[in-house]
């Protein structure tokens, strides 16, 4: 049962949390009415996931190692591109909102409404084949017991909780603080998401160097336990490292963090440190802050 | 400063497309039908029994069923024990999941991963002519 947990758990996380911050920072701004293609994003990835999962397992086609390993891997990497769009659009709308330009506010929206469908879609539909193969399984062996999808529904469903409360503490944060550190986490997610689409390629062979290890931490973090499940759902960390993973890893997250923390600790005063600093980080041009978009943590 | 941002309203149907493209051009495989060769796999914590270690060249379908109380996965690698053939992870304990290969003749090395770890405890699988 623990065991049946723990990958339903890992499975979801990320995605959870993805959507959480996505879900968050469109309260935060006032957008409420794009949660509609938020919802529609994830409805759609994971119906078209379960219900290619069913088609897939009950039948007369399968998919084939090389193929599932193919749609892990590009679905990924294309995860990581809109992650890193989606950070640099948060950034991007923090200084709109900054400067009280409403018309180009309103362009900002216009081009986030179809990326949000898309970017919920990936979050979701990244890890959504495999997690509904893994459902089905389990509901097909059911008829000897319920324990193993009784656990893996468990773990999907915590890691949907999490996410709800990664929500409820980002609309707590002040707005500053906020897109600052959701953009650290999500580059360093978005950094994992790229490795793990990697090693799908290197695995289908597609990509060499699946045996060419960067590190070996099987033994400090076992893929089976509660810390490794947590490294893995969030992080993506994965005990046995490839050399390709880590260089793309590095590769990734150094300039984007690098570009990144230039646009949102650099650009205006310095970033609040204590609970001492009022909640709204004073701007470069105090007098045009606007205040329709400083939406309050009330949600 | 009302620089308008770029458009990128394809996004969705860009992303679709990816999606299906990728499905439609994966190649399937077929599941389990009746003239397939049958290899139930049992894997525990220290054990991974495989009901047959041989085969006739065609489809081979391995039924891998984790008795244990970890997560497991089963590999069939090439002769060489590094190239993936086929894998099936997150076998979670009670579950049963397949792995189905189109097998030519040859030597072939099956492993399970109690704890999706490690080498694991492999075995030569032999397919025949």
């Amino acid at each position: 049962m623990l065991a049946n947990f723990l990958i339903g758990l890992r499975e979801g996380l990320e995605a959870a949390l993805v959507v959480g911050i996505l879900v968050a920072y469109l309260v935060r701004t006032d957008r409420r009415a794009l949660l509609r293609q938020v919802w529609f994003g994830v409805g759609l990835a994971a119906g078209v996931s379960i219900g290619v999962g069913a088609l897939l397992t009950l039948g007369p086609q399968g998919l084939s190692f090389e193929a599932q390993e193919i749609i892990g891997g590009v679905l990924s990497i294309a995860a990581v591109g809109l992650i890193t769009w989606m950070i640099f659009w948060m950034g991007k709308t923090a200084r709109y909102l900054k400067g009280n330009l409403e018309n180009a506010l309103e362009n900002a929206i216009a081009v986030g409404k179809g990326a949000i469908i898309a970017m919920a879609l990936l979050a979701v539909g990244r890890e959504g084949l495999e997690t509904a193969l893994f459902l089905w399984a389990g509901i097909t062996s059911a008829g000897s017991s319920l324990a193993p999808i009784a656990g893996a529904s468990l773990g999907i469903a915590t890691a949907v909780a999490l996410g709800w409360l990664i929500f409820k503490g980002a609309v707590r944060l002040n707005l500053r603080v906020f897109f600052q550190w959701t953009g650290v986490f999500l580059i360093i997610v978005a950094g994992g998401v790229l490795a793990y689409g990697i090693h799908d390629l290197q695995e289908a062979g597609v990509l060499p160097g699946l045996d060419n290890l960067a590190f070996d931490a099987s033994a400090a973090v076992p893929p089976g336990s509660v810390h490794g499940t947590i490294l893995k759902g969030v992080f993506n960390f994965s005990a046995q490292t490839t050399v390709l993973q880590a260089v793309a890893w590095f590769a990734y997250v150094v300039p984007v963090m690098w570009l990144f923390v230039r646009m949102a600790f650099h650009s205006g005063p310095p970033a609040p440190r204590s609970s001492q600093v009022p909640s709204q980080a004073p701007s470069q041009v105090p007098a045009t802050e606007p205040q329709r978009d400083l939406a309050a943590a009330d949600a | 400063m009302t620089r308008p941002m770029p458009r990128r309203r394809s996004a969705v149907p860009a992303t679709l497309t990816l999606v299906l493209g990728v499905l439609l051009l994966s190649a399937c495989a077929p599941n389990a039908a009746s003239t397939d060769t049958a290899v139930a796999v049992r894997s525990t914590a220290d054990e991974c029994e495989l009901s047959s270690t041989e085969a006739p060249s065609g489809t081979v379908v391995f039924d891998v069923t984790n008795d244990g109380t970890d997560a497991t996965e089963f590999y069939v690698y090439a002769a060489d024990g590094t190239t993936i053939i086929a894998e099936v992870e997150n076998v979670g304990p009670g579950i049963t999941r397949q792995v189905v290969v189109e097998a030519a003749a040859g030597d072939y090395v099956t492993a399970c991963k109690p704890g999706m770890t490690g080498d694991g405890i492999r075995a030569t699988f032999t397919v025949t002519d």
